[in-house]
């Protein structure tokens, strides 16, 4: 293809601004179009069940790019607007109310959305879902200290909730469909051990149970489970997941429930269109097709489309890696380990510091989780990335640094 | 006028790794790259954790492991997010078995 000229960027998010970013960084002198359906300029999203949520930081403060710089750099910023669909004969994107911006090449960073729940009541006042600046407002103006909240679900998102309404002093009930925290990522063992946590910052939990429906008059007073549990509240926060956010590439058979699938330069199969973030479903080198929702992934992802869109085809194989900051403590992870056959710990679960490695049925290091003891998480990178299977004695040694274990490579 | 004023002896930092001192009620992180000796604020500029514990260090770079942030060990300049303000860097010098920086 010959050099492009335009670059449209569907998605103001971290990953959209950090590609608009990195192709001035590159050099490139085209137009640059960054289109953002949300009405603030990019900001970074870790904050809001953190600082923001507790009220330390303002949102101005998680901006990824300070407001000025994208007119500076001629990015032209265009928030309030949502691009609708995808003419891929005439290569434009065409945005709601018909307008049409033609592209070069198109970087789809669209992100997910948050699963709503359909029990009866959901649409109640006072029951809130957490993506946005605008919904971690929302949650902090109705959680102040004493105030009764139902978190529904469990995962990252969820704990961090609860932990962050913990510290705020609300007294927080947690909903689980599954047996422990965390469950689904991090298995049972792990779980546990966070649920101790939550658990002795004073978090009621309630597990292999679901929300059947939300009573109230005018707000919500009520979550009553479908084993018959009634827990009154005065807010719930629903976190159950997520599904990425596809209907731009409707009529491309790119509108994937699994997300937009991109080879391994972040590609899709349509020339000069790409994707990248939380919506791509990566063909990745090591771990094959998978799509994460992680900080790390969607700045790294960014600055590799912008040099892939002007050629330079480079394979994106980072071994992905992501942190959970909850009370004082933090999990990190790295690798891609959607199950595993063994884990071996080196250090403690009862002492809660540990670094466990998950090993598939060859031995295979396919991702390592820690809570407080991150130095091993980052030096556990190239067993990663090496698809290293290292004797496990070695992987519990504490005194055994983990980068000494990775493989010369061969010729 | 600017003094250098020992925070510790040399051998407190071998090559490839960093040590924090505390000089008054600041933390100051040396750390050194092939036989050169780099000092700068102790203290990550995105959420306050310690970088000498458990940073990384790769070429002139050292890497939060809190939330991954990179800094330049010559100029504190932010390498990679989330960080996006600099990091402190003093002048450090070795002299009789100690290390000194610049105040």
């Amino acid at each position: 293809m010959t050099a492009p000229e335009s670059i449209v960027v569907v998605g103001a998010s971290l990953a959209g601004a950090t590609a608009a970013a990195t192709l001035r960084d590159e050099g490139f002198e085209g137009a640059i179009v960054l289109l953002g359906a949300e009405s603030s300029p990019p900001y970074e999203r870790p904050g809001l069940s953190k600082e923001v949520l507790r009220g330390e930081q303002p949102i101005e403060e998680q901006l990824v790019r300070p407001p000025e710089w994208y007119a500076d750099h001629e990015v032209e910023l265009r928030t309030g607007t949502r691009a609708v669909q995808l003419d891929t004969g005439a290569r434009e994107v065409i945005l709601a109310g018909g307008e049409r911006v033609g592209f070069d090449r198109l970087i789809v960073a669209t992100g997910c959305r948050n699963r709503t729940l359909a029990a009866p009541g959901s649409s109640l006042p006072g029951i809130f879902e957490l993506r946005t600046a605008e919904h971690a407002t929302a949650i902090r103006r109705a959680a102040a200290a004493g105030v009764r909240v139902v978190c529904v679900g469990m995962g990252f998102i969820g704990a961090e909730v609860a932990a962050s309404l913990r510290t705020l002093g609300c007294d927080v009930t947690v909903v689980e469909v599954f047996e422990t925290t965390l469950y689904r990522i991090l298995g049972p063992e792990i779980g546990r051990v966070l649920e101790g946590i939550h658990r002795d910052h004073g978090v009621a939990m309630v597990f292999n149970d679901t929300v059947a429906s939300f009573e109230g008059e005018r707000r919500v007073e009520a979550v009553v489970t479908s084993a018959g549990r009634r827990i009154e509240c005065d807010v719930v926060v629903v976190g159950i997941g997520t599904e990425p956010s596809v209907e731009l590439m409707a009529g491309t058979g790119l509108d994937q429930g699994s997300g937009i699938p991109v080879g391994p330069t972040l590609e899709t199969e349509i020339p000069g269109v790409f994707a990248i973030g939380d919506v791509a479903d990566h063909a990745h080198p090591v771990f094959g097709a998978v799509r994460v929702e992680h900080y790390d992934n969607a700045v790294k992802m960014g600055v590799a489309v912008a040099r892939n869109t002007l050629g330079a085809g480079e394979a994106f194989d980072d071994p992905h890696w992501f942190w959970s900051d909850q009370y004082d403590h933090q999990i990190q992870m790295a690798g891609y380990a959607p199950t595993w056959d063994s884990m071996v710990v080196r250090g403690s679960l009862e002492e809660r510091s540990f670094c466990a490695f998950l090993l598939d049925g060859n031995g295979v290091v396919r991702g390592t989780v820690s809570l407080d003891h991150a130095r091993d998480v980052r030096r556990s990178f190239g067993l990663i990335s090496a698809r290293a299977a290292p004797d496990p004695t070695a992987l519990a040694d504490p005194d055994v640094d983990l980068r000494t274990l990775v493989p010369a490579e061969e010729g | 006028m600017a003094e250098f004023v020992t925070v510790g002896r040399s051998d407190e930092v071998p090559e490839g790794e960093a040590t924090a001192f505390a000089i008054g009620d600041q933390e100051i992180a040396v750390a050194r790259v092939d036989g050169r000796l780099y000092a700068f604020d102790d203290i990550c500029s995105h959420r306050r954790c310690n970088l000498a514990l458990g940073g990384e260090i790769d070429g002139t770079t050292i890497t939060c492991e809190c939330h991954g942030s990179v800094f330049d060990l010559e100029t504190g300049a932010p390498e990679n997010p989330p960080a996006t303000e600099p990091i402190a860097v003093f002048r450090v010098r070795e002299a009789d078995g100690e290390i000194q920086i610049e105040r």
